[in-house]
């Protein structure tokens, strides 16, 4: 389970964060909506102990991530919005290999984890491509590959499907429901499209930093949506 | 524009050169640069020469390519020249000799670079630099920085050519230091915004210099020889 006691984050003399309390569920699909600048990004880096709260704490597999960074890296990962920028490698599978040899796996495992992410993707034809040359929808394969090859129980997508044409938005959510459905992995998904919520069994609605539901979505209702500027 | 930067570009074409470990490739130029130099005799520079050609021919590289890829120095090696005429006539052997040692610098760098794909480079880089650890200096880091830089370049390049685009569309002038300097900084912020992203994907991914990769890299029989081949080249010009 991920938990977030109290949290606060300030950033230079922003609080960007007030006062959050949640709980994700293991093997839980939530989504995480708001309009933009309502801390949506902020909240999920720390759930990944890329941000360390300012006050209060966030709690992966109840281990603060302020005792223990590694921990919550290990456990989360993350697919960030621009996932060009989360590309490190040139060669596609050396890119997959990233996490697994920092996580000191053996040549011989790396080899055969990135093998297996990449036929499970149906993006092996790729392996020795160079990353420049991929299509948008390739390259967030590729992101989510790096990620997925780790093992990790809990996956954060930052609005995964901005800057992808109809048909890859459609793999890729379809992808993102798999992982939920078919290996219980615990999705957590954070937009600013209501129709991406169709797959999330709970949401999560932010505004100004701060959570005003929270909940299962057939609770979720037309003037939550509005006050967080999500409805007309 | 990326075009016209590449310099001995990589291209299977699965010869002896491209089997070898990318290790061998850098040690044995690294040894036949310093002997490059070393080799002051016309018999010594005529062996060496002789030799950098037969590994030329291995490496089944075309002389198209070669002589594509030297263009960009034709310039300067015809300036030099004409530098040597003009005020030292006299020395105008010594001077064919350095531009003929240069060429082969270039010959050596282009054959490695044509027979080993960045990533091979990178790798080796990483491992050959493993014994320096104990002297602080992260292999892993050097090699990251490295790999960062090749997959970003084309990025730059791309970002660049948007970003003037959009200029032009709304007037901007090149010739204008202005419009220049907006560029480069509109360039900069953007690089900036993307190094600071690429830190935290790096982090979200556990990146830690202190781990050692596992890679296997192992020397091969016509490794040893190879290197066998340039030590005996080293003990006869020497």
């Amino acid at each position: 389970m991920i938990a977030a006691k109290r949290l606060y984050f300030k950033y230079e003399d922003d609080l960007v964060l007030k006062n959050v309390n949640l709980e994700i569920m293991k093997n839980s699909f939530t989504a995480v909506i708001g309009a933009n600048g309502s801390g949506k990004t902020t909240l999920a880096k720390h759930f990944n102990a890329l941000l360390i709260p300012t006050k209060g704490e966030v709690l992966v597999d109840e281990i603060s991530t302020k005792k223990d960074e590694l921990n919550a890296r290990k456990n989360v990962g993350f697919v960030f919005q621009n996932f060009e920028e989360q590309i490190i490698h040139s060669i596609v599978e050396d890119d997959v290999a990233f996490g697994l040899e920092n996580l000191g796996f053996e040549e011989i495992r790396v080899r055969m984890l990135v093998d297996e992410t990449l036929s499970r993707l149906k993006i092996r034809h790729l392996a020795k491509q160079n990353v420049n040359a991929l299509s948008q929808g390739q390259k967030q394969l590729v992101a989510l590959a790096g990620v997925i090859a780790m093992n990790p129980k809990y996956i954060v997508f930052d609005e995964p499907t901005t800057n992808l044409d109809e048909k890859n938005k459609k793999n890729i959510m379809k992808i993102i429901n798999d992982l939920n459905r078919k290996e219980k992995r615990t999705i957590i998904l954070i937009t600013n499209v209501l129709d991406d919520l169709r797959h999330a069994n709970n949401v999560i609605v932010m505004k100004k930093g701060s959570i005003i539901f929270s909940g299962r979505k057939s609770e979720l209702s037309d003037k939550i949506l509005r006050a967080a500027g999500l409805h007309d | 524009m990326i075009r016209r930067l590449t310099f001995g570009q990589y291209k299977n074409k699965g010869s002896v050169i491209h089997s070898l470990d990318a290790r061998t490739k850098i040690i044995c130029v690294i040894i036949l640069s310093i002997l490059l130099f070393a080799a002051k005799a016309k018999f010594e520079i005529l062996i060496f020469s002789s030799f950098v050609f037969f590994v030329f021919i291995l490496s089944k590289m075309m002389l198209y390519d070669l002589v594509k890829n030297l263009r960009p120095f034709y310039f300067i090696f015809i300036f030099l020249l004409l530098m040597y005429v003009i005020f030292s006539r006299n020395q105008l052997l010594l001077g064919v000799t350095y531009l003929w040692r240069y060429s082969m610098l270039l010959i050596i760098t282009l054959i490695l670079t044509y027979t080993t794909t960045i990533p091979e480079l990178i790798k080796a880089i990483e491992n050959l630099l493993k014994p320096l650890k104990p002297l602080k200096v992260e292999p892993r880091n050097i090699a990251v920085a490295l790999s960062v830089a090749v997959r970003f370049m084309p990025v730059l390049f791309i970002r660049l050519e948007k970003t003037r685009e959009a200029m032009l569309s709304r007037l901007a002038n090149f010739r204008k230091i202005m419009h220049i300097k907006m560029l480069v900084v509109i360039l900069l912020e953007k690089m900036l915004k993307s190094a600071s992203s690429l830190s935290d994907a790096m982090y979200a991914r556990i990146y830690n210099e202190n781990v050692e990769t596992k890679r296997l890299m192992r020397f091969k029989k016509n490794d040893y020889i190879s290197i066998l081949i340039v030590v005996l080249l080293a003990f006869i010009i020497y």
